[in-house]
């Protein structure tokens, strides 16, 4: 249940340069533990760049990451040790794929940690089981799987060092809606098994109010907003403010109070959409 | 990172030499090299580092950036001022113990080798790649060379062929980086160990970014086919570049340039090669 802190955190790119470019401003929140965070935002908001900074990979132009109370930059020597602690999975993992077989590419990470052979092997078929990849899988080329796979394979790399948090960067982008719901899916059984702390980046609205519990809104390298799922979805106006949007159904729910219909707010699914109205329908034949 | 290297980058401005024509630049490129070897005295030297110091100042260009951009030279520079200092024999001997001489003659050399080299970079790269856009250095480039096609060069590929490369090169540099930081995120170590387990660290990284390379080659080259590209036959082009008044004075200052520097080292100087 390790929880991440940022402490007034500002991250400018190529300081001193004509190119000088502020990608987070003074930014301070918390991350908790056994949850699934949702870290949303416009494109250009800062959120790529706030992954990059919590496992270290970047040092933040100032402020203080704290990983389970441990400041990552107290011992730049020693900030390495903060990859197997986070572990990120990038955009587009599956061009990072270098190994023979699918197997010895997921084993990559765990065999950097120093750990033997049967411990690592565990680690390879529960991480491939999570991303849905099956055993025949495991020993084919990682170019010769098709692009969903590649992205689950990536993903199972990460996974399988069983990081205390786990962080993703639009895990799901650019796949068809039954690719996007077996990585998130899997993601989230493997959340739920192992109640470690996610973080997922996205822009789609849908897959943040099926996946995440809580969720953090950047805009223009700040914290715009942060809280449950409900409570940031019931503030669409402010989402819509941001260039984001509210997930259909809930736009959908708003549309039929704005005509009279007191249907509560805070709705962001169709399985709540559906019983909320079933108790509407309900309680107004009661009335007659 | 591999992001700071700034030898070769264009950085966007608007000054008097971002808008010269890149045809006139490259020509006054080559003319600005030439010239620094006429400098043979004290005074004409004196010359030379004016000449820097004045395109610097110009350019908009921070002499912050510009340093950072000479350290890969450093090794350069001292590799000739030990050779120039340690071998070279004149008249006023410095220094004898054992077999090293030292004399005044060599270190004089040694310096104004330093300041040739240091103003030919900060010319050359001023002039050219920091105030040029590569697109407009290869289009350039491609005109200077167009009579060449008389004798069947292949002159609009060839020069295609730059563009691509230099389009590509921030592309492969940020696609480097973004690997690099993928593996290190799986505990990746490319800094510490012996050279040969350090060069096999890199292998997570080139084999991703030379199938990402082809990948890349494959889709532009799809992309061009696509929008009819068919070399340089009857192509036209988009921006077509004017030689103005400007471009002449910038020649008129470089051919004054030259002539100071040849009358200056008619001055007598206590200091000359």
């Amino acid at each position: 249940m390790t929880e991440i802190e940022l402490k007034n955190v500002s991250y400018i790119y190529s300081p001193d340069t004509p190119f000088r470019k502020v990608a987070l401003d003074n930014v301070s929140l918390n991350i908790h533990g056994g949850v699934i965070t949702g870290l949303m935002g416009h494109t250009g908001s800062g959120k790529s760049t706030l992954v990059s900074l919590l496992n270290g990979l970047n040092r933040p132009t100032s402020g203080q990451v704290l990983v389970g109370g441990e400041d990552v930059w107290a011992d730049p020597k020693q900030v390495h040790r903060f990859a197997f602690k986070v572990g990120l999975v990038f955009q587009y993992p599956e061009y990072q794929l270098f190994e023979e077989t699918v197997r010895r590419d997921i084993s990559f990470g765990p065999r950097n940690m120093g750990l033997d052979e049967a411990e690592i092997a565990r680690r390879v078929d529960e991480a491939a089981s999570f991303c849905g990849l099956s055993p025949e899988l495991l020993d084919k080329s990682p170019f010769d799987l098709s692009g969903g796979q590649k992205r689950r394979a990536a993903i199972a790399g990460v996974m399988a060092m069983e990081p205390e948090v786990l962080v993703l960067d639009e895990p799901a982008a650019g796949l068809d809606p039954r690719g996007r719901e077996e990585i998130l899916g899997g993601i989230r059984s493997y959340q739920r098994m192992r109640g470690s702390s996610v973080v997922i980046v996205s822009h789609s609205m849908e897959d943040m109010a099926r996946y995440s519990d809580e969720i953090i809104v950047m805009d223009h390298a700040k914290v715009k907003m942060q809280g449950t799922t409900a409570e940031i979805f019931a503030r669409a106006d402010e989402l819509k403010s941001v260039g984001l949007s509210v997930p259909q159904i809930t736009e959908l729910m708003n549309r039929i109070r704005e005509r009279g219909i007191p249907v509560r707010g805070g709705i962001y699914t169709v399985e709540d959409a559906r019983d909320e109205l079933l108790r509407l329908i309900s309680e107004r034949r009661g009335r007659r | 990172m591999i992001k700071d290297i700034t030898l070769g980058q264009y950085f966007p401005g608007n000054t008097i030499l971002h808008r010269l024509d890149p045809r006139g630049k490259i020509i006054l490129t080559i003319l600005y090299i030439v010239v620094i070897f006429f400098a043979k005295n004290l005074w004409s030297f004196a010359a030379v580092i004016a000449s820097a110091v004045f395109l610097t100042i110009i350019s908009r260009i921070s002499p912050k950036t510009l340093l950072k951009s000479m350290k890969p030279l450093i090794f350069v520079l001292a590799f000739t001022t030990f050779f120039n200092v340690f071998w070279t024999e004149g008249e006023v001997l410095l220094v004898k113990f054992w077999i090293i001489e030292i004399y005044l003659e060599g270190i004089i050399f040694a310096v104004m080798m330093i300041i040739r080299i240091s103003a030919l970079l900060v010319g050359t790269t001023i002039i050219l790649t920091y105030t040029t856009s590569p697109i407009m250095l290869t289009d350039g480039l491609e005109q200077l060379l167009a009579p060449l096609r008389k004798i069947k060069l292949p002159v609009h590929e060839f020069s295609m062929m730059m563009t691509i490369a230099l389009r590509f090169i921030p592309t492969l540099i940020e696609e480097t980086d973004k690997i690099m930081s993928a593996q290190k995120a799986r505990g990746a170590d490319f800094t510490s160990g012996s050279l040969a387990k350090r060069a096999k660290a890199l292998v997570p990284v080139l084999i991703p970014l030379f199938i990402s390379a082809f990948r890349r080659a494959d889709e532009l080259a799809t992309a061009m086919e696509c929008r009819c590209y068919r070399g340089g036959e009857g192509r036209t082009r988009m921006n077509i570049l004017h030689y103005s008044g400007r471009d002449t004075l910038a020649f008129i200052i470089m051919i004054l340039f030259g002539a100071a520097l040849i009358l200056l080292n008619q001055i007598p100087s206590a200091i000359s090669l």
